[in-house]
């Protein structure tokens, strides 16, 4: 087994910050006049100040939600609501400045697009500053760029799809989310084009207090197909900071979208997202999703599977470690007839940690022949650790098969003792069996990040033996 | 939106005085508006004084009111969604009085066959309560709780005040806990066997009539015993259900089963439920399981226009185990919202909970359990299944199997659940060996609900069980024409 030997702590690997000048940057807190200034100096068109200001008033009446995490603990008065880093979009890596620069070269971004990747959108605090596409996927007409500069180049495609699949009045966050939104990732893939690699971007909080706000758009065209990965990280503060974004997928008809997520944040963000996705016929939508950062992730990934034949599945998994709570889970809406979706869930909880699957199945009636399964597996290291499942499962239609199961469980002690009488030490087996339990995730990763995934892990695991 | 002020809307207190001549809209009732009109201290004060009862009964009634006003409808975030009460229309209600039970004949009445003791209630008339010569020579007690507190009233006080395991949080429990006007007390001294079961029945369904009521089984070391509850509509309730749906006004029961075992005990509770189809129901069942013992639950709820149950297993004994089987056959626009919390407390405790809905027409069920695993519960073993068959196009089934984990060293935690219709596959075989389809689905479903059926203890019960469930199914199944994929009726 190859064990890594530079890895000899689990200190947060990428808990170093940079002293940056900020162009532009609201004061702490939200008001009216955050949301307008927002809104200037992004010089938007009268449509976009509108709707930010209606999911303003809406984030204003609705009360904080009483379920899932311990949200008491944000002030939501200390956030920054806004920062602009650089003067918009950078289209060559030269260009972007040498601070940032060397923040995306520790996190092995340009290393990574030149390996693999069709194209890279990092986006330091709130504006996207590095962004392209390979030549040749401009060329069949992929769009892959910064959700500000696509409302402003491709504006009636934005705002035909906007907000259609998360609506400001979803919940609290969604509605926050759209009244500050700012940066992330606007991705269109025409009729019949399938982009052959995944498109990456890179999301980081670097200032203190900061609320980041992403607004993902991506529009996968009929017959089209497309893979997006995303990977999170923060520096370390002491006081917490607040990611809440919001991804809306289209897939039309005959189309497949693959969204990949590994979420590391540090140790003090709330991150708190909404993600959905619209499948109409025949498309396939995949959530692959991982959370082993963040202080409380409350995030359930969901597919609204609206058109005949649609098919969702959702591969998620959780580690918690000491004062950390992954809120996760998946959401399956079957709305028409012949309608597939799977759930996977794993989860991880030691030292303390807490994890929760969340999750639901819907079938509406007139939703013949849906079939759904949902595997939900929990995995609880220590004492003082916790494990919570609470799967809805409301089924409207009679012609639907569905399964659900569900356990938790601690290592097994025959499986560390075989492995160790086959010469791994204690830690070793511990973590091939960790692995092991999580390979229905790592397998749906590109190698790189299957192995960095696998490294994550082993870094959580860390000093997990007493 | 907690709580609807349920006056009704005419204008000003002039009825009629609207705008136009329409007729004034009934009020709107939201899914988790209760519209329980005589909850209040008044009217707690009224049966403590009533029943005569001692100060820190009506300070125990208070507490239960203070409850009742606090809490909201579900106390339980999880579930909150899943609430509708829109069908119970209990303005009308009015409890039945206290200290009107003592029926002349209830000791002469004759003991059901088979069974050790018998206690029966129709509608506000205690109506039976007879002991078997072997029960009584055992040292079995069953009497009402009037006739407790009067004979004892510390133990009843002990029972009431201090070991009360009805649930803190659960705003109907707390109501019950203040109202209550009838009771039945159970005890099966250390060491007593009785192979034969105790037989409890309530009968009521006369329009706008409600019991509130609470039963308290206390259950000796080394006992065991068998317990059949049967909640079924009386001659009244049979006759205003049978008329035209409801006109006639809904009827009201709240029920407590409070149980305690006692260590190395065994109780096998077997519960029927066809109360009539202008019933409104609360049931709470709790039991704290001590060390080394048993409980048994073989619940089949059939009757009632909705039902809230609620069951709470507290295994809190080393070694103690729950098994939990619940049948739900729904028809009409039925609603069974049945709720199963199960804590385990102590080491190696085991729990088996399995329910089962089988629904036709438009009823739904919504079964949702939690199971807990506190941190000094090592070794636990428990399994949680929720399954569900829909007959019909137009029946719901929400299943939420819950778990919350606080102790890693578990033998076995898992819940599972399914959802789905008659398998075509079973029904081939069946009707290959030359059923006809509709006998082979009756067969199908019958068997499906069979488990439960099974566990009752007492012959008579399970064979009125199974004529039930085959009624039910002609009434609502074995009408329609056998093709049963009537797509066209969806939208």
């Amino acid at each position: 087994m190859a064990t890594s030997p530079e890895i000899v702590s689990s200190e947060y690997k990428f808990g170093f910050h940079d002293e940056v000048e900020y162009l532009e940057e609201t004061a702490a807190g939200l008001t009216r006049g955050t949301v307008e200034e927002i809104s200037r100096f992004k010089n938007e068109p009268q449509w976009m100040l509108d709707f930010r200001l209606r999911a303003y008033e809406h984030y204003l009446s609705r009360p904080m939600p009483q379920w899932g995490g311990d949200l008491m603990q944000i002030d939501m008065s200390k956030i920054v609501y806004y920062r602009k880093p650089s003067q918009g979009e950078e289209k060559s890596w030269d260009d972007v400045p040498d601070k940032i620069k060397k923040t995306f070269e520790r996190l092995g971004i340009p290393e990574a697009e030149r390996k693999f990747l069709a194209g890279v959108g990092a986006q330091y605090d709130s504006e996207v500053v590095y962004h392209s596409v390979r030549e040749e996927l401009s060329k069949i007409g992929v769009v892959f760029m910064g959700t500000d500069q696509g409302l402003k180049e491709y504006p009636d495609l934005f705002r035909k799809y906007f907000a259609t699949v998360v609506p400001p009045e979803d919940n609290k966050f969604a509605a926050l989310n759209s009244a500050v939104w700012s940066g992330g990732s606007f991705v269109y893939v025409p009729k019949g084009v399938e982009v052959p690699l995944p498109l990456q971007a890179y999301f980081r909080i670097n200032a203190e207090n900061t609320g980041q706000f992403e607004r993902t758009l991506i529009i996968v065209d009929e017959g089209a197909k497309v893979h997006y990965i995303e990977g999170c990280t923060a520096p370390i503060y002491t006081t917490d900071a607040l990611h809440a974004a919001v991804v809306e997928v289209i897939a039309l008809p005959h189309s497949k979208v693959r969204y990949t997520t590994i979420q590391n944040w540090s140790n003090d963000v709330y991150n708190l997202v909404t993600k959905r996705a619209h499948a109409h016929a025949h498309s396939t939508v995949e959530w692959i999703d991982a959370n082993t950062g963040s202080k409380l992730t409350m995030k359930y990934p969901s597919i609204y599977l609206r058109g005949e034949g649609a098919t969702a599945e959702v591969i998620s998994v959780a580690v918690a470690g000491k004062g950390q709570h992954q809120d996760t889970g998946a959401k399956a809406i079957h709305l028409a007839p012949n309608t597939r979706s799977r759930i996977i869930s794993k989860s991880i909880s030691k030292d303390g940690g807490r994890t929760t699957y969340r999750g639901q199945l819907k079938v509406v009636p007139g939703a013949t022949g849906v079939v759904s399964s949902v595997r939900c597996d929990a995995l609880l290291l220590d004492e003082g650790s916790r494990s919570d499942t609470y799967p809805y499962i409301d089924i409207q239609e009679d012609d639907t098969t569905m399964t659900h199961e569900a356990t938790v469980g601690k290592i097994s002690q025959d499986q560390v003792f075989y492995l160790m009488s086959r010469g791994l030490t204690e830690n070793e087996a511990t973590n091939l069996v960790v692995q092991g339990f999580l390979e229905v995730f790592t397998k749906e990763l590109p190698m790189e990040y299957a192995i960095e995934f696998n490294r994550l892990v082993k870094l959580e695991m860390e000093g997990s033996l007493g | 939106m907690t709580k609807s002020e349920g006056a009704p809307v005419a204008v000003g207190g002039r009825p009629g005085a609207g705008v136009a001549a329409r007729p004034a809209a009934p009020a709107r009732q939201a899914p988790t508006d209760l519209t329980l009109t005589f909850v209040d201290e008044a009217a707690v004060r009224g049966v403590a004084a009533a029943a005569g009862d001692p100060d820190w009964l009506l300070a125990d009634r208070l507490a239960g009111l203070r409850g009742f006003e606090a809490l909201p409808i579900e106390s339980n975030p999880l579930y909150t969604p899943y609430v509708d009460l829109r069908n119970a229309h209990l303005s009308a209600v009015r409890p039945y009085p206290a200290g009107t039970s003592a029926g002349a004949g209830a000791g002469k009445a004759p003991l059901p066959e088979g069974a050790a003791a018998y206690a029966e209630f129709t509608e506000d008339r205690l109506t039976a309560l007879v002991l078997s010569p072997e029960a009584r020579d055992a040292g079995v007690v069953l009497e009402t709780l009037a006739s407790l507190g009067a004979r004892n009233p510390a133990l009843l006080r002990d029972l009431l005040d201090g070991g009360c395991t009805l649930p803190e949080t659960d705003k109907l429990g707390q109501m019950t806990r203040a109202l209550w006007t009838h009771g039945l007390f159970l005890h099966v001294p250390n060491g007593v066997r009785l192979e034969r079961p105790i037989v409890l029945r309530w009968a009521m369904g006369a329009p706008n009539g409600a019991l509130l009521s609470r039963t308290i089984i206390s259950i000796g070391e080394d006992a065991e015993v068998s317990v059949v509850e049967e909640q079924l509509a009386s001659t009244a309730g049979a006759s205003a259900a049978g008329s035209s749906g409801e006109s006639g006004g809904q009827a009201f029961f709240a029920g407590t089963t409070e149980i305690k075992l006692g260590a190395g005990s065994t109780l096998s509770f077997a519960g029927l439920q066809d109360f009539s189809t202008n019933q409104i129901a609360f049931q709470h069942r709790s039991a704290v399981v001590g060390r080394g013992s048993t409980l048994r639950w073989a619940l089949a709820q059939l009757g009632c226009r909705v039902v809230r149950s609620r069951i709470d297993n507290t295994l809190e004994g080393d070694g103690s185990s729950v098994e939990q089987a619940e049948i739900v056959f729904g028809s009409i626009d039925q609603l069974f919202d049945l709720t199963s919390f199960t804590r385990h407390i102590g080491r190696d405790t085991t729990g088996n909970l399995l329910s089962k809905g089988a629904l036709s027409d438009r009823s739904r069920a919504y079964l949702k359990g939690l199971i807990t695993i506190d941190k000094p519960a090592h070794g636990t073993d428990s399994f949680l299944g929720e399954f569900a068959m829909l007959l019909s196009k137009q029946a719901r089934s929400v299943a939420i199997p819950s778990l919350e984990i606080d102790q890693p060293d578990c033998r076995r935690v898992a819940h599972a659940s399914a959802v789905g219709p008659i398998d075509p596959t079973q029904l081939f075989y069946l009707e290959s060996r030359g059923l006809d389809p509709d006998e082979a689905r009756k067969f199908i479903i019958l068997g499906y609900l069979e488990p439960v059926v099974a566990r009752v203890s007492l012959a008579s019960a399970q064979d009125r069980l199974r004529d039930l469930l085959e009624a039910k199914w002609a009434a609502s199944m074995g009408a329609r024409p056998s093709a049963a994929p009537d797509a066209a009726a969806v939208a």
